[in-house]
């Protein structure tokens, strides 16, 4: 069983679900992110954190995944200052919902001063609503970025246990993991962070307080990456219980600090149908069986 | 209304001021001793505590906030109702099915009902932002609870938009054990409905008062549909026929008798049962022609209800 902890399935096919569930892949998380264009409108904002925790939670459950989001503004749309503001309002509305296990992804990246100042303002309603952080580091002068997050995150009193700092490297990963933060790394193919490399990392710093996700998005990039990375562990002789740690155990236990994920949802034998519920109880199975509806849930469009 | 005197329920029900009031909801107080039996002392403290705040401030924010973090207190499981309790319900709101109802809905329902609603423009602004903002546990606990809402006439466009969905549990919550469609829906929306039912292959029998709404238009639309999947070369589902019955005609009558000629039993006595519901002497004579259905039919063993659990258990 695998966790993809930070994946934009709103942008992925039909046929990736069905990998993904084939290759073995539970649960995922959703962080909210851009568009690969700017919002102009506070309410398309609004209707993208709906289908956040509405169709595409369903979209992933007719694949037998189990769909969790992160709620947040990222850094790029925070330079529209005005309109960064309204998404402020809305955020309150959204973070408390069921299955929102952080506020994310969050953080910098061209490191403006607009920013720094929402990323600061989502720090403290992640403290109010006591979830985890995720934070996405810049992928332009990457090392100073992560450094400042950290910093940024403890002036504002988050604990480094509930701060999960993604894409990270080489160069930064060891200041992430000194600091006693979550490290999570994106396997980009072609590119950046390649599943090789990782490999290398969970050699060199062992499976604690690492991760392994995709972010898999409208761009170049592999919703297998998960699994696929754990194939190549596995090959190069890393231990099992590493393996699990990196892609499945360690994602789980930092996310579930939300309150809001928890392994039964996949576990959980039975589809839940209240209607049937008199003629006996959906029992919980002891095994790791994760549940699967059936080909009758998927709808015709 | 015996539940009242439950132990359970006088000592938990100090927790909530009742000299703290917003409209009248007879369905309000029944659902919050029902709670009250079956959920722990820190869950109904809270919810005592957000009905306060939501009374006190008016402020939608604070209602929305609570409606999300119900999840946090209520669990997604099915809520318990005594045979009172069904019976004080269903004469309150003929119809309503708490008994099929989760604990988490419940509650989320009850701060619903709690909200102010001074006039119906308001409460409408407030309901609109609630079913935007909603996830999809959120969005079906609305959905069954709109015949409880104060005012549900101004509620039937909101649950046509329900119909258009495609998360199968939301539709669900609009079409199936909800008493609102038939009491509000008028032809067009009904026929809507159970078009997109039968499309969505759910189980029809669960739409209540199918047979006081069944009409030609909707008959001759579901006649098109099956020829539409039998040149596909696909089936359609054997409930539908129960639409039909009543319009069996010199036209439609060769689908029916196809149907009847089917090799699958169950589609076979849909059709047949469908002839009973007419007064065309085509239907009568088909149906004669199977006596042994027709003593089931008239012995009550087989009618919609059956055909619809035999369908959902073959499916």
């Amino acid at each position: 069983m695998f966790i993809d902890p930070h994946i934009h399935v709103t942008s992925r096919t039909t046929d990736d679900y069905e990998a993904m569930r084939k290759a073995g892949i539970v649960a995922i998380i959703e962080p909210a992110f851009w568009l690969g264009q700017p919002r102009t409108e506070a309410a398309s904002f609004k209707d993208y954190f709906s289908s956040l925790v509405g169709w595409e939670r369903f979209r992933a459950k007719q694949f037998g995944i189990v769909h969790y989001c992160t709620i947040g503004l990222n850094s790029k749309e925070a330079n529209n200052e005005p309109l960064a503001e309204q998404v402020m309002e809305l955020l309150p509305l959204y973070a408390g919902k069921q299955g929102v296990v952080a506020i994310g992804e969050i953080g910098y990246d061209d490191q403006t001063a607009a920013e720094d100042k929402f990323y600061r303002l989502q720090l403290e309603l992640a403290k109010e609503m006591d979830l985890p952080v995720m934070i996405h580091t810049p992928h332009r002068d990457k090392k100073k970025g992560t450094t400042k997050s950290m910093d940024v995150s403890e002036e504002h009193g988050l604990a480094p246990n509930m701060v999960i700092v993604d894409h990270n490297n080489e160069e930064t990963v060891k200041e992430v993991l000194d600091r006693g933060y979550w490290a999570a790394f994106t396997i980009y193919p072609h590119t950046k962070m390649g599943s090789e490399r990782m490999v290398d990392i969970v050699k060199q710093y062992g499976p604690e307080r690492i991760i392994v996700d995709s972010a898999a998005d409208w761009g170049i990039s592999d919703p297998l990456a998960v699994p696929k990375t754990a194939a190549l562990m596995r090959k190069m002789g890393i231990p099992e219980e590493h393996i699990r740690m990196t892609c499945y155990q360690n994602a789980l236990t930092a996310y579930a600090q939300s309150g809001q994920m928890d392994e039964l949802d996949w576990l959980n034998a039975e589809p839940i149908d209240q209607t049937k519920k008199m003629s006996g109880n959906s029992v919980l199975r002891g095994g790791q069986v994760p549940r699967v509806d059936g080909p009758s849930d998927r709808v015709e469009n | 209304m015996p539940y009242l005197y439950s132990p359970g329920f006088i000592i938990r029900n100090s927790l909530f001021d009742m000299s703290i009031t917003s409209q009248v909801n007879p369905i309000a107080s029944l659902i919050l001793s029902a709670l009250s039996e079956q959920i722990e002392e820190k869950s109904l403290v809270w919810l005592a505590q957000k009905r306060e705040k939501i009374l006190l401030s008016g402020r939608e924010m604070d209602f929305f906030m609570a409606f999300s973090q119900v999840s946090r207190y209520f669990k997604n499981i099915p809520l318990s109702l005594s045979q009172e309790q069904m019976e004080e319900a269903n004469a309150i709101c003929e119809g309503i099915r708490l008994d099929l109802w989760t604990q988490l809905q419940t509650a989320r329902t009850y701060l619903v009902l709690q909200f102010p609603a001074p006039d119906h423009a308001s409460w409408m602004g407030t309901l609109q932002k609630l079913f935007e903002t909603g996830d999809m546990l959120e969005i079906e606990a609305l959905y069954a609870a709109l015949p409880l809402m104060p005012y549900p006439e101004e509620m039937i466009s909101r649950a046509r938009e329900g119909l258009r969905t495609n998360i199968t549990s939301v539709f669900d919550a609009v079409a199936l054990n909800n008493p609102f469609p038939a009491k509000y829906f008028d032809e067009s929306a009904w026929n809507q409905m159970v078009v997109k039912a039968i499309f969505m292959q759910r189980p029809l029998f669960k739409i209540q008062h199918a047979e006081s709404r069944v009409n030609q238009e909707l008959a001759n639309i579901i006649i098109d549909f099956a020829h539409e999947r039998w040149s596909a070369g696909r089936n359609v589902i054997p409930e539908l026929w129960r639409f039909v019955g009543p319009f069996i005609d010199s036209e439609n009558i060769k689908d029916i008798s196809k149907v009847v000629t089917s090799d699958k039993e169950l589609e076979q006595k849909a059709a047949l049962l469908a002839c009973s519901m007419s007064t065309f002497d085509g239907a009568k004579a088909l149906l004669n022609q199977h006596p042994e259905v027709k003593t089931e039919i008239e012995t009550g063993k087989l009618d919609w209800n059956w055909i619809g659990e035999q369908a959902l258990a073959d499916s």
